[in-house]
């Protein structure tokens, strides 16, 4: 792929971006969120048609690509986002568009038995006939996408964060499976953001910022930390404004909270002016602990304290009350209404401030709505703009603004800067800085380790439901969090101990 | 320049032929049917279509644009109805005062509501479904409480007499059901579109779990939008037995479809197509208009379904195909 450029609007997502994928040779793709690398991989896939740019294939050039025709080439894709139907069985997934049959007829019994032979054979693992894919866990989903693949003799395999959700023992196998599918000459795209992994598994690492390749090196001669410099366009201390605030009392006090199979026993406190960072894998039990703090979920034990009262947080509306306010990570589903204006998203949880005897108040609500669009510099046409029409980071400063409407003191961040591109990702971190500057306390649940370093003052993180390690200082690192992310840290412990 | 300047004023002409493109229909049906029939403009054709085909389907309209305004529907409005109709005139029958009879319809028509926000809110039933159930519940009820449908009578001597006179006079020159409708109007106009109670409800229907996350008590808004809209419901069965003097089972559920397709008519005033209460009203006139006018130039009852299903697909199509070609 050559020269391949794409605007969005007035967003490029990609310029002169080139990727060349060689056949017996895992290539590591890697760059923050936003620079292109989906965007590239999606061109490749024929779902996004590039402005310009040539791709060719196996020496031939190809001409407009749509998703059945690049599945023709060989070239198949297994995408973060489960793409399976829930109930089919695993017959009928690994052959979904493929069917086994004669004629108009399925033979779904056929279908079964070959689906069974390939688990076997490239995963050794074994479920019963006719499994539906929704009681299949997230890794064995993975599993089934890439036999699905594998049964049309694929050529090109791309994976998008294969290993989000797999446990280490699954990473495992999925990295000798690749290793063997390598050995027998397919070419290997593998997309992550954990850096470790890249360096056990691929041949060559490209790297891509601001919608360009900025470079392809072996990763097994360039260290991780010239890698991420790659990575990142401006260095660190820019990207990440720094602050002096002094910190304060506490104001959110969680002890020995535990909540079902997902975490027990986590106590912590963020004080004011704090931003306290919480990571973790998928399932850890970070996500969960988030959702407690806003009556998402309901805590089976343990207390919730802000400003040395007690909270019963049974819904969000419990939480709001208390002064919590939740910038969601789904922010289309639960942060900001699409569909209802600028104004009307940012009042909606603090109407009672701007009404009186039931009947909103235009005038006290305009001007504090002007005010909040000023001061976060939310670009909007006008307050009755629908926040359909912004984009995702003037979207997301809404969502931020509808709880400084609130004034809140404890903020609880759930990804917040998921899907939105860099330049307003450091707003949204000068946004956290003010926030802490004005004394509220700060909690930020985060995959994005780099972030967490740049921006927190401490940082937790959770391991299989327990607080595995709390890191602060100077010192604090990426490799420290994502090794304490894994489990290595409490290992380590559990031997010294 | 002179080329985009005419660009220009056809892109304005078009956008303002999308957004009152209902507005337009209505006049021009107006004109169409003035011309065609004599007596269509006369006063007494005017009041007729106004107490007889508008105030009543109005009414549970608004009720309607609650309803949808939060993202749900009420298939039941014409149980609310019937079950206000038939205990209004009960209770009228067996030699109550008018304030009882009225009290223990709209009661009836509240008990109604509460048993869909019940359904909705606490057993998380979809309202399409839940409001379904409870419109089969219903009609049952009627058939088993009046031995399979006997229709209840008013006759003389009950205070029916006297309602059947209100809503027969005028107050000031205009006719009671109308003032009615006016308080109606403006109370859902200020519930929907002034007070933070909708507030909730339009962010319940734009995005239920934006609602959710900010803190809005969403079960208890909910119930109220589903109590509401029964209430509206059974104003409407009380104007109907006061009008017609008796309680006749079943014949609320009439009212059910016009009142969701003047809703959704009305949806077109609005720049991000949402229910409003000056929409809902010009909808029910529309459908009010042709409905007698039609009558009045000879069709009989049959063509004029086809007549009201041709003009809201007209409607609908000009505006959304304008509003598209003006994007």
């Amino acid at each position: 792929m050559t020269g391949i450029s794409k605007q969005f609007g007035v967003v490029r997502a990609l310029e002169d971006a080139n990727l060349e994928i060689t056949r017996g040779s895992i290539l590591g793709l890697v760059g923050q969120n936003g620079a292109g690398k989906s965007t590239i991989i999606k061109v490749l896939a024929g779902i996004v048609k590039p402005d310009s740019g040539t791709i060719v294939i196996n020496g031939q050039t190809v001409g407009t690509l749509t998703p059945a025709s690049v599945e023709k080439l060989g070239v198949h894709f297994i995408h973060q986002d489960r793409l399976l139907v829930p109930t089919a069985t695993v017959g009928e997934a690994v052959f979904l568009g493929h069917e086994l049959g004669a004629g108009p007829f399925v033979n779904r019994r056929a279908m079964e038995r070959r689906a069974a032979d390939l688990l076997k054979r490239f995963f050794d693992m074994e479920l019963p006939a006719g499994t539906l894919v929704k009681d299949l866990t997230t890794a064995q989903q993975k599993v089934v996408q890439i036999t699905r693949a594998l049964a049309q003799k694929a050529s090109v395999l791309v994976l998008d964060e294969p290993t989000a959700a797999l446990v280490k023992r699954e990473v495992d196998s999925l990295f000798a499976v690749l290793r063997r599918l390598r050995d027998d000459g397919i070419a290997v795209v593998f997309i992550s953001h954990y850096m470790q992994e890249i360096e056990q598994l691929c041949d060559r690492v490209t790297v891509m910022r601001n919608g360009t390749d900025v470079g392809t090196v072996d990763p097994r001669d360039t260290s991780i930390d010239k890698i991420i410099s790659m990575m990142i366009a401006r260095d660190v201390g820019e990207m990440f404004p720094k602050r002096s605030v002094s910190i304060g009392t506490p104001v959110l006090e969680v002890s020995k909270l535990r909540l079902g199979g997902s975490f027990k026993d986590i106590s912590f406190d963020v004080r004011s002016g704090e931003i306290v960072g919480l990571t973790g894998l998928l399932g850890s039990g970070a996500k969960e602990i988030v959702q407690c703090l806003f009556g998402l979920e309901k805590a089976d034990g343990g207390s919730i304290m802000v400003e040395g009262r007690q909270l019963s947080l049974s819904s969000p509306v419990h939480a709001v009350r208390d002064g919590i306010a939740m910038l969601p990570e789904d922010r289309r589903a639960h942060g900001v209404a699409l569909g209802l204006t600028v104004r009307e998203n940012i009042s909606l949880a603090s109407l009672d401030r701007y009404s009186r005897g039931g009947f909103v108040s235009r005038d006290t609500e305009n001007q504090a709505v002007d005010g909040l669009i000023k001061e976060l510099s939310i670009k909007t046409p006008t307050r009755d703009a629908l926040v359909r029409e912004l984009s995702g980071g003037n979207q997301q400063k809404v969502a931020i603004a509808k709880w400084l409407s609130c004034q809140s003191r404890v903020y609880v961040l759930d990804e917040p800067t998921v899907a939105v591109d860099v330049g307003a990702k450091v707003e949204i971190y000068n946004l956290l800085n003010r926030l802490a500057g004005e004394g509220a306390a700060v909690l930020m649940l985060s995959s994005d380790l780099l972030e967490l370093v740049g921006i927190c003052d401490r940082v937790l993180v959770v391991y299989r439901g327990e607080l595995a390690g709390t890191f602060s200082g100077p010192d604090m690192n990426s490799d420290m969090l994502l090794a304490a992310s894994s489990g290595a840290r409490s290992i380590a412990a559990g031997v010294a101990a | 320049m002179s080329v985009s300047t005419s660009d220009n004023a056809r892109q304005t002409l078009r956008a303002f032929l999308a957004k009152y493109s209902i507005l337009l229909a209505f006049g021009a049906i107006v004109v169409f049917f003035a011309t065609a029939s004599p007596t269509f403009l006369t006063p007494t054709n005017l009041f007729n279509v106004l107490v007889n085909n508008v105030v009543m389907l109005a009414i549970v309209a608004l009720g309607l644009t609650i309803v949808i305004s939060s993202g749900g529907i009420d298939l039941s409005v014409g149980v609310s109805i019937d079950m206000a109709s038939m205990i209004f005139v009960m209770l009228l029958a067996a030699g109550y005062s008018g304030f009882v009879g009225v009290g223990g319809g709209l009661a009836a028509a509240l008990v109604v509501g509460a048993l869909n926000a019940i359904l909705i809110t606490r057993l998380k039933i979809s309202p399409f479904l839940a409001t379904l159930g409870v419109l089969f519940i219903g009609q049952s009820t009627q058939q088993l409480a009046t031995s399979g449908g006997q229709p209840i009578y008013l006759t003389s001597g009950y205070a029916g007499d006297q309602f059947n006179a209100i809503a027969r006079t005028a107050l000031l020159g205009i006719p009671t059901p109308v003032i009615v409708l006016i308080l109606c109007a403006i109370a859902v106009y200020l519930l929907l579109h002034r007070s933070v109670f909708g507030r909730y409800v339009q962010a319940m229907g734009a995005q239920p779990g934006v609602a959710w996350h900010s803190g809005i008590r969403v079960p208890r808004e909910l119930s109220l939008v589903y109590v509401g809209c029964a209430l509206l419901a059974g104003i409407t069965g009380i104007l109907l037995s006061a009008t017609v003097k008796s309680y006749v089972p079943l014949s609320g559920n009439a009212f059910l479809l016009d009142a969701i397709g003047a809703t959704f008519i009305g949806t077109t005033l609005s720049r991000e197509r949402k229910p409003t209460v000056a929409g809902t009203l010009l909808g029910v006139l529309l459908l009010a208009v042709v409905k007698n006018g039609l009558l009045l130039i000879g069709w009989n009852f049959y063509w004029q379904q086809v007549g009201i299903g041709l003009l809201v697909f007209l409607v609908l199509a000009a505006s959304f195909g304008l509003r598209r070609a003006s994007h």
